[in-house]
């Protein structure tokens, strides 16, 4: 365990290096001068002194191996320059905002799990019937809305039509617990209501492949009890592929919280983005990439450690 | 059956033509009347919907419509773009990464890994910040975003398919590898690459809209429904209807596409569909207290099973009055081809049938250690979890799986014996690990703490007979439990199973259900031979063996080279075979349903169903209107 | 020994172990110094149980799959020597049947279509010529001419695999590899594929590799039988004479194991469990199961030695199992 537990963390720290190189040289594979290209745009170029100006400020004038060098050092120290636009130090933005970010996913995670693994199961198990049919079809259509639209219609209904919640916006906790619950609530639905959509139907789908197995007919022939067939032979089995999913489906909840916050004002690491990448603050962007990256890849080694933990066949691989 | 290539599936139909009907009003409304979605009309800003403009007028006091039909052009086309070129590149990589291996998988599966590894918004908005937004850079992106999954389906579908053996058979005959990938790989693994199309097309409108909503994707004053909802935000609050028509049109798009997607599934993989096997259900409630004769632990009496095949298909039946009777320390073999219904017979027993199945006349009945006998087919479910295990066992045939692989042994034995009984769990690690020696599993003791895939075939059945064993259950059946081993081990696990009776405190009926003759003889006390739904004959086992009443047990017995071994194929010897193949159940002929492989077969055989027709000496019974059981008089006036 | 079709000799494969972290990789030996000779006409059965190497030993005669060393010389030609496209055109003559009738048949090809790229690959029965031979085929697999517009899943297990057999055929093979081809097979339709493989050995001339696990099968279709075990030759004879008068101990065991209609004599035991292929015992592999192994068994690899008449056996016990002598 522990020595499949190390592999998979060496091969997540390549990972994160090969992420690393790639964010670094995608602004060399572009032909051309990277200031230029960053200041240019529809077709006007920016003057001679503005270039050089800023190809100094990101050091592009140094040796590219050292540059690269320079880089992933710094990363490391989470350190990773400073905004062109008001030469505020990134690393420290992405402290302040990051954790945000992570307690609306959180939030929106446990929401999604604890009403999606229940309702999934519950429908894989009676295929067919009449909460199946209703669940998949509601499914079907949450699958269908992208969470900015979602967002969008929420704030419409709860916030300016019925006025139970506030439009958005950002209190600490440490302000106003009350007011920051209240406005924690719409986008935390919102992530979660997407994360719902996958976590249901990979649970049904999961939990309908695991019921016709050989080991649940044996279960069922032992004589244990409904229950615990369940529990043990059926869910127990189906939550591995869910969790993978899950893990999986992390990079595209990360990028729809992009759209999320920035509907609901929520000051975490995509306005901050959004922003950046409006104005082409090219220091920025690549941190939040970064780090955003590296918590994706973070995030499914934890997923294969608990997939393993969950099947001892796993280990082998 | 006839071919159904050319037709769309009835599951089809329906997404097909909302598909269709959508993208046809995108495309074909703007050609037959004239929108300009341009068009500024400051003073009618945000107007309601009236005859010119049906969907009313935006902030600016453009027309709604044109905006929302030119903006799903706009979505459409560079979902549709994009992902055709993220199917081409990613096919084309997955398919000679699989196909050609070596560096080609190597560089293939690890640039698509990486692409894999970012959050597609986020590369996305790298892209952007370096290049600027625009439509352009727009399906780039979505390209790039979207080949990985390509290649990794057609990856992983390839090397599924490639070593099916007719891909192996085509490079057997000497045919190129062009054309084999070309004419055999690729039409096998379109379907889920079809699949992944339209899902990527849902994505590219997710993302592409995504991006414009925040003004990064499509540009103005080109329109896109993105765009169009971030405009009427600002309006939420006079005009709602202005979010409501470009939410609703995106949802469509997006809705209508995985509709699509999920029939298509459906359609190509019936597998994940309802029919699907089913142990969990719960059996319906009811039935009577069954009888059971003087010396039987349990009986099938007149049992036929039936198939519900749905509304449009008559239900057949694929068991057909069955009787059959296990006495009390008797080993009975239950013998048929695939097909024959043997399993489903045992199944019946165990209450264990597969959903869609049902037991439609006769009675099944087993007896308790203690207590009335009872029917585990209808018995309410908490009553028959008290029989299952404790009463009457069951081991299957395919050892590898019969146990859950994410459970240690001991765990799955001690919840077994922990369901019948109040026992601690020291006291049933005990039992656990001395039934398991007594089975022959050698270091009895840390093979309680292993996995199941950490022992062999043959371990894995012989902790399957610990296990059923445990509860010391009366009646024991075993459903081809030594077909999917080697033989060598088949015969150790048939000495187990032989000896069991005598080892076995309270005595054991064991209820062997095979395909082979052969293995049966030293075994049984009782054969019953099976076939297409009936039994066709019964009797002692060395009787039946020796001297077989029906011909098709004749011709069974014919058939098998070990009964024949003083015939040599070099000699120019053929084994006696029956000519044709059983039929489907619901086309078996009139009368014996065995006439047309008989040799035997008279006219009279097509009007007479005959019956199981028993001995006086009341032992053997067989199915046949020429067997020595059966009355003169039937063939004789049907001769007149 | 009559003249050679085909001949192998000192056959070696091994497979990479699947991966077990970054870097560390390992190699299981399926087969090891096989040798084999199979004459114009004759069908040599291959036994083994799970584990034996015989599929791969099939493979890698066709040269489906590359071997490690060794060299398999078809009609006196090696083909190791051969370009993939003087393979390809070699195929010809040696063809292969399956194991499983459904896998066996692209499901998206109707038997027409299947039957026709054999002739196409190597521009036979071309232009008018070919529906007769198709129908030709059908017939001689004891199908009708009608069924050719079919698809797959029209047929029943048995007739699939007709059409796997007359696929082979259509190519006018000289040698042909049944892989198990009648394994999946219930018996009733087994022993009608016996029969048709046996008259087309009879009709056509065609030499045959016929592997299976099941001795009986084997016994009655083959001349000559060679049993492995764990990738290695254990013994080589006439079918009938290795059948009744094992003279290696394993190939006694598999025959003592045998479900039989008849009452046998006593079984011959097998201890303990195959070992794992990627630490087989020194010496005989197969000394660790044996009933009759003795010390010397475990110093040297026994050869496969002659014992009489055309037959052979890896195992240094002379004194046993007499009845072989």
């Amino acid at each position: 365990m522990l020595r499949f537990a190390l592999n998979r963390a060496l091969s997540a720290g390549l990972m994160l290096l090969v992420v690393g190189t790639v964010v670094f040289s995608i602004l060399f594979l572009v032909p051309g001068d990277p200031a230029e290209l960053l200041l240019s745009s529809d077709g006007i170029t920016a003057s001679p002194d503005a270039i050089a100006s800023l190809r100094e400020e990101m050091g592009l004038n140094k040796p590219l191996l050292a540059q690269y060098g320079e880089f992933l050092v710094n990363a490391l120290r989470f350190d990773f320059g400073v905004s062109l636009i008001d030469k505020a130090s990134v690393g420290d933005t992405i402290a302040t905002r990051l954790p945000r970010t992570i307690e609306l996913i959180l939030a929106g995670l446990v929401l999604a799990a604890l009403t999606g693994i229940p309702a999934g199961t519950y429908a894989g198990l009676r295929p067919g019937r009449r909460f199946d049919r209703i669940a998949s079809a509601v499914n079907a259509v949450l699958i269908s809305l992208p969470g900015f639209v979602i967002g969008t219609l929420f704030i419409y209904i709860f916030a300016q039509f019925l006025r139970w919640l506030p439009a958005g916006g950002y209190t600490s906790f440490f302000t106003d617990p009350w007011l920051h619950i209240k406005q924690l609530t719409l986008p935390a639905i919102t992530v979660g209501l997407h994360l719902f959509s996958i976590i249901f139907r990979m649970t049904r789908a999961s939990v309908l492949e695991m019921r016709g197995n050989d080991w649940v007919r044996t279960a069922v022939a032992k004589g244990l009890s409904r229950k615990l067939v369940v529990r043990r032979h059926v869910l127990r089995n189906a939550l591995g592929p869910v969790i993978t999913v899950v893990g999986l489906q992390m990079g595209i909840l990360l990028g729809s919280t992009v759209l999320i916050e920035f509907i609901y004002n929520w000051p975490g690491l995509s306005g901050y983005l959004v922003t950046a990448v409006q104005q082409r603050d090219y220091p920025s962007v690549r941190g939040v990439i970064l780090v955003v990256s590296a918590l994706f890849i973070l995030i499914n080694l934890m997923v294969e450690l608990l997939y393993s933990m969950l099947d001892p066949r796993i280990r082998l691989e | 059956m006839k071919s159904k290539r050319f037709s769309i599936p009835g599951r089809m139909v329906l997404p097909t033509v909302l598909l269709t009907l959508f993208v046809g009003t995108m495309f074909i409304a703007p050609l037959i009347f004239t929108f300009d979605a341009t068009k500024i009309a400051v003073s009618e800003r945000l107007a309601g919907p009236s005859w010119a403009h049906p969907l009313g007028q935006d902030g600016f006091g453009r027309d709604r419509l044109a905006r929302v039909l030119y903006g799903g052009q706009v979505s459409l086309t560079v979902a549709f773009v994009a992902s055709l070129i993220a199917l081409a590149i990613g096919t084309f990589v997955g398919l000679i990464g699989a196909y050609f291996r070596g560096p080609f998988e190597f560089i293939a599966m690890r640039v698509s890994d990486v692409v894999l590894y970012f959050p597609p918004i986020l590369l996305a908005l790298l892209v952007v910040t370096i290049f600027g937004p625009g439509v352009t850079t727009l399906v780039a992106v979505l390209a790039l975003l979207f080949f990985p999954s390509f290649s990794r389906i057609a990856y992983s579908e390839t090397m599924r398919v490639s070593v099916l053996d007719f891909v192996e058979a085509s490079r057997a005959l000497g045919t190129a590898p062009s054309r084999i990938v070309a004419r055999t790989v690729l039409p096998n693994i379109m379907g889920p690459i079809l699949v992944q199309f339209s899902l990527t097309a849902a994505a590219c409108i997710t993302v592409e809209s995504g991006l414009s909503f925040l003004g990064l994707g499509v540009v103005p004053p080109a329109p896109s429904w993105g765009q169009m909802i971030r405009s009427a935000r600002t309006y939420m609050e006079q005009d709602p209807f202005g979010i409501f028509v470009p939410c609703a049109a995106l949802f469509l798009a997006i809705y209508a596409i995985n509709l699509f997607v999920d029939r298509l599934r459906d359609v190509l993989d019936p597998k994940g569909q309802l029919e699907g096997k089913d142990a969990v259900s719960a059996t319906k409630d009811g039935a009577g207290t069954p009888e059971l004769g003087e010396g039987n632990v349990a009986e099938l009496r007149a049992l036929t099973l039936t198939l519900d095949r749905g509304a449009d298909l008559p239900p057949v039946d694929l068991v057909k009055d069955v009787s059959m009777a296990l006495r009390a320390n008797q080993n009975t073999a239950l013998v048929g081809e695939s097909g024959s219904g043997k399993s489903l017979t045992a199944l019946a027993l165990m209450g264990l049938l597969p959903s869609g199945i049902q037991p439609t006349s006769g009675q099944i009945a087993v007896g308790r250690k203690a207590g009335t006998p009872v029917d585990l087919a209808s018995l309410a479910p908490h009553a028959a979890e008290q029989v299952r295990g404790n009463d009457i066992a069951m081991i299957f045939q395919e050892p590898m799986t019969s146990l859950n692989p994410v459970l240690r042994i001991g765990f799955q034995m001690t919840e077994a014996l922990q369901a019948h009984s109040d026992i601690d769990r020291a006291e049933a690690r005990e039992k656990s690990i001395a039934a398991l020696q007594s089975v022959g599993i050698p270091e009895a003791a840390s093979r309680f703490d292993a996995y199941p895939h950490e022992l062999s075939g043959g371990m894995r059945q012989r902790v399957m007979i610990a296990m059923a064993l445990l509860a010391e259950p009366k009646v024991l059946i075993a459903d081809e439990p030594t077909t999917a081993l080697d033989v060598t081990i088949q015969a150790e696990i048939m000495d187990l199973l032989r000896d069991l009776r005598s080892s076995h405190g309270s005595g054991l009926s064991m209820l062997f259900i095979s395909h082979n003759l052969g293995i049966v003889a030293d075994i049984a006390d009782w054969v019953v031979v099976m076939y297409s739904g009936e039994v066709v004959e019964e009797g002692p086992t060395d009787q039946i063996l020796r001297d077989p009443h029906h011909p098709y047990t004749r011709a069974l017995l014919e058939s098998m080279p070990s009964a024949h071994e003083d015939l040599h194929s070099a000699k120019g010897d053929r084994l006696d075979t029956i000519k044709g193949t059983p039929p489907l159940p619901h086309l078996r002929p009139s009368g014996c349903s065995s006439r047309d492989r008989c040799p035997m077969a008279q006219p009279v055989c097509a009007t007479i169903h005959p019956d199981l027709y028993r001995a006086t000496s009341g032992t053997r019974a067989a199915r046949c209107l020429f067997a020595p059981e059966a009355p003169e008089h039937l063939i004789q006036k049907e001769a007149v | 020994m009559p003249e050679k079709l085909v001949e192998v000799v000192n056959l070696s494969k091994s497979y990479q172990s699947a991966k077990k972290g970054l870097f560390r990789k390992s190699r299981i030996p399926v087969l090891r110094n096989v040798d084999l000779q199979i004459a114009p006409g004759e069908i040599l059965g291959l036994v083994g149980e799970s584990g034996s190497g015989k599929s791969t030993l099939g493979k890698a005669v066709l040269k489906l799959i590359d071997a490690d060393e060794g060299d398999i010389v078809f009609d006196g030609q090696n083909l190791g020597g051969l370009t993939t496209s003087q393979l390809r055109a070699r195929r010809k003559d040696m063809q292969i049947i399956f194991q499983d009738p459904y896998a066996s048949l692209d499901p998206r090809k109707t038997v027409r279509a299947a039957l026709s790229e054999a002739l196409e690959t190597h521009g036979l029965y071309t232009g008018d010529a070919q529906e007769p031979r198709l129908e030709a085929l059908m017939k001689m697999v004891g199908l009708s001419a009608e069924f050719l517009g079919r698809l797959p899943h029209e047929f029943s297990g048995g007739q699939r695999q007709r059409i796997g057999i007359a696929r082979a055929l259509a190519v006018e093979p000289r040698f042909i590899v049944a892989d198990e081809a009648v394994s999946a097979l219930d018996v009733s339709i087994q022993a009608q594929v016996l029969n048709l493989l046996a008259d087309l050995r009879r009709d056509t001339g065609v030499a045959m590799l016929f592997i299976s696990h099941d001795l009986s099968v084997v016994r009655f279709i083959s001349d000559r039988v060679m049993v492995l075990y764990l990738g290695r030759v254990m013994e080589v004879g006439p079918a009938n004479d290795v059948h009744f008068a094992p003279a290696h101990p394993y190939t006694a065991a598999l025959v003592s194991a045998e479900p039989s209609l008849k009452p046998k004599g006593e079984r011959i035991g097998l201890k303990g469990e195959i070992p794992s292929p990627m630490n087989p015992p020194s010496g005989c592999v197969f000394r660790s199961r044996c009933p009759f192994a003795i010390g010397a068994c475990d110093e040297k690899i026994p050869e496969l030695r002659l014992i009489g008449q055309g037959r052979y056996k890896a195992c240094i016990r002379d004194d046993i199992l007499k009845g072989a002598e």
